[in-house]
């Protein structure tokens, strides 16, 4: 029973996709380092000679791939962020790897673009600048979002044939959706009212919030179809990832951010969790008690190591990232956490002792069980070169592992 | 005399409307294209730098196409990847800290941690900065964080309170601001979102306003510019009429945030944030001048910039021209309602 040991460990988010996966979409020419990179990537993670050869003879083509060509490309991608989950570290544990493992989102494009993509009612409208040079491509929603296919069923059923560890499907919530999208149709409505006589006293704010929580609303049913479906073929954990959870930061949008987990996770019959990151300067304390009332929701996982020094310890200290771990203290709850140790934002790597740190400081500032710890990267490492995606998987697993000796 | 929703509006003759852009505009497809590609190194640093120029100049163009007042270069370099980068690149004692949400955006910035004395180098903006586009005919805008956004945005290991930081930051940009004088400047800005943009502890007390009103009188001492001073992504409404005490020759409200009926009376310029900047909806000629006309004794004001609310960046290239054009034509209508055109 791998999920019954202390400090279990998961991925979070995305992982890095290998250019053989992405320049068949993008039509660029193959060149003789994807091949290669391929095949040796395939050896290190344990992929078998037959589906090896297979890549090979695909990736041999180099260019004009057909559609079905291009799904296989994406299998194959797949399978190797599993494996990577599955045999990351460097195996101080009884078993190398990951216990709680996912896609890794190879086959999705990305976690705003393949839902958007996927729903109706939603139109691209550009580029808009997040960070440094990372950008979104930002959708308008013109009209009522309406459900128009399952954007995660195909990704879950091949994730189901390939992985050995126990599985959970990211699915990214509406608060998310409605926060990166351009919010036109609904402020549209909402201005409409103003102008008219009764609508007059609204207050800019009062549009504004207005606008949010009905596309926020309407969203939900959709994602609630979609998790529905994935429930019935089989997913037992969906992750809500929510990393706009803390991005509007009134009370009103707080407590909207749990409206719209019930909302979407309503009878339901799975195991929920979420995840969020990158708070304002408020950091989580912003979602407190709100967050506490998500009915489903077994576990909350987010990024601490971003905000934490490199140096050894387990006192206050030497663990700034970590303070706001003392709110679930502070409320009272007990089920399971996620903790972000390693930031995901640098290449600089954390000392193993390090992380073994961070995972034992979380286990003292919480009332949760060690058993129900989950260790894990802050967030997505997609921005992460493949090697260094994999080391700072293998320091979850192995940090983890050194925390469990530590307890011993 | 015309008369808009429940409220009875007249124009002072003459009433001096000016365009003016207010910081960060979201780079052309091209560019970001281009920045993707360097970071892959598919190109190199000349050709980004090119595609960076193409792009300041295509957004000069369009301003001055539009008649724009001021001249802005957008921030249109990896110079201003942040609104803090200058500083936390040239200055000493600061450096670049975590990943932190911008307020309420799907947008980050670093967080500014200073570790000792804060000591300017006095050309860190000029450097950051496309001085070509100084000249006699349009001011250029310069636009910085103001002292208290910056000291309550930072990590503070050196000066043990807000207050300090605030006007040692203060101290540090008057040096900036003394050299960018020199050279031609003749306009800042300061972007304030931190003075409204308290979505849990209410506003400042009037200590604290009265704090921050000196720290910026501080960074604008003697140094001869033209000032702004512009908080958005909040309601101004709670430090009305005080706001508009601030030592600047214009003072800003972020008008989809905040109600225009509320606006005081004054003297100042006032810099109207009536175009919705984080909004691919562009509101109509009509929706932005019932905005300004909203305002009461708009005429008294000593003239108002019609500028979008906050910074383009939160929109594409695309809309964000397009709302550009929508403050010209606005402009167009309330000058020949007013009769001054």
């Amino acid at each position: 029973m791998r999920q019954s040991k202390p400090f279990p460990t998961q991925e979070i988010g995305s992982l890095p996709k290998f250019g053989w996966r992405t320049k068949p979409f993008m039509k660029i020419r193959l060149d003789d380092n994807d091949v290669k990179s391929a095949i040796s990537w395939g050896r290190r993670l344990g992929v078998d000679e037959k589906p090896l050869n297979e890549l090979k003879g695909l990736l041999s083509k180099r260019e004009g791939y057909s559609n079905e060509e291009k799904k296989r490309i994406v299998e194959f991608s797949l399978l190797y962020a599993i494996r990577m989950q599955e045999t990351a570290g460097s195996g101080i544990s009884v078993e190398r790897g990951l216990d709680l493992i996912w896609s890794g989102e190879q086959a999705r494009t990305e976690m705003y673009q393949t839902p958007v993509s996927s729903i109706d009612g939603f139109e691209f409208i550009g580029r808009v600048r997040s960070f440094d040079n990372k950008y979104w491509r930002i959708a308008s929603i013109v009209r009522p979002p309406r459900f128009s296919g399952n954007y995660h069923m195909e990704e879950f059923l091949l994730s189901k044939k390939h992985a050995k560890r126990k599985l959970k499907v990211p699915v990214t919530d509406a608060i998310t959706i409605m926060a990166w999208s351009d919010n036109s149709h609904y402020v549209k409505v909402w201005e409409g009212r103003r102008s008219s006589s009764h609508g007059a006293g609204l207050s800019p704010s009062s549009i504004s919030f207005g606008a949010r929580r009905d596309f926020v609303l309407d969203l939900a049913k959709v994602i609630r179809r979609v998790i529905r479906e994935l429930v019935v073929a089989g997913a037992q954990e969906i992750q809500m990832d929510i990393p706009a959870a803390t991005q509007y930061q009134t009370v009103e949008d707080s407590k909207l951010v749990t409206e719209a987990f019930n909302e979407t996770t309503k009878g339901i019959d799975a195991k929920f969790s979420v995840h969020s990151c990158y708070p304002p300067r408020y950091g989580y304390g912003l979602l407190f008690p709100y967050i506490l009332d998500m009915k489903n929701c077994i576990r909350f996982s987010f990024e601490y190591a971003n905000r934490d020094s490199f140096n050894r310890g387990v006192t206050d200290d030497s663990r700034p990232g970590f303070q706001d771990l003392k709110l679930f203290r502070e409320y009272g709850f007990n089920k399971e956490l996620g903790i972000g140790v390693i930031h995901v934002h640098t290449d600089r790597l954390p000392a193993l002792a390090v992380v073994r740190d961070r995972v034992l400081y979380a286990a003292k500032v919480t009332d949760i069980s060690p058993k129900n710890l989950y260790v894990n990267p802050d967030c997505g490492l997609r921005t992460r070169s493949p090697e260094v995606a994999y080391s700072m998987l293998g320091l979850v697993a192995d940090g983890a592992e050194m925390a469990r000796r530590a307890l011993k | 005399m015309l008369a808009t929703g429940c409220y009875t509006w007249s124009w002072n003759k003459l009433t001096r409307f000016l365009l003016s852009l207010t910081g960060c505009h979201p780079r052309m497809e091209e560019t970001v294209q281009a920045t993707q590609d360097w970071e892959r190194g598919r190109i190199g640093a000349h050709l980004l730098r090119e595609m960076f120029d193409r792009d300041v100049g295509q957004l000069v163009k369009l301003q001055k196409e539009l008649s724009f007042d001021f001249l802005s270069d957008g921030q249109l370099t990896m110079a201003w990847q942040d609104i803090f980068t200058p500083f936390t690149s040239f200055f000493k004692g600061v450096k670049k800290g975590p990943l932190i949400r911008w307020f309420n955006t799907n947008t980050f910035f670093y967080a500014p941690v200073v570790q000792s004395e804060i000591v300017a180098p006095g050309d860190a903006v000029w450097r950051s900065i496309e001085t070509s586009l100084i000249s006699d005919s349009n001011p250029l805008k310069v636009v910085i964080p103001d002292p208290l956004t910056f000291a309550e945005l930072s990590e503070d290991e050196y000066y043990g309170s807000k207050e300090r930081l605030m006007f040692a930051y203060a101290g540090a940009i008057r040096e900036e601001l003394n050299h960018l004088g020199k050279h031609g400047v003749s306009y800042v800005q300061y972007s304030a979102p931190s003075l409204v943009a308290r979505f849990r502890e209410g506003r400042l007390s009037r200590e604290d306003f009265a704090q921050v009103s000196l720290a910026v009188r501080e960074s604008l001492k003697k140094t001869g510019l033209e000032s702004g001073y512009l908080p958005f992504f909040g309601d101004a409404a709670p430090y009305f009429p005080e706001l508009f005490e601030i030592p600047v020759d214009d003072v800003g409200v972020d008008l989809t945030e905040t109600d225009a009926r509320k606006l005081p009376k004054s003297k100042k310029g006032l810099i109207a944030g009536v175009a919705n900047g984080r909004s691919g909806y562009v509101e109509p000629v009509d929706v932005l001048s019932r905005r300004l006309r909203e305002i009461p004794s708009l005429e008294k004001y000593h003239r108002v910039l019609i500028t979008p609310s906050c910074d383009l960046r939160y929109v594409p290239r695309t809309v964000a021209d397009e709302k550009m054009r929508r403050l010209a034509e606005t402009r167009s209508v309330l000058e020949e309602e007013d009769g001054s055109k």
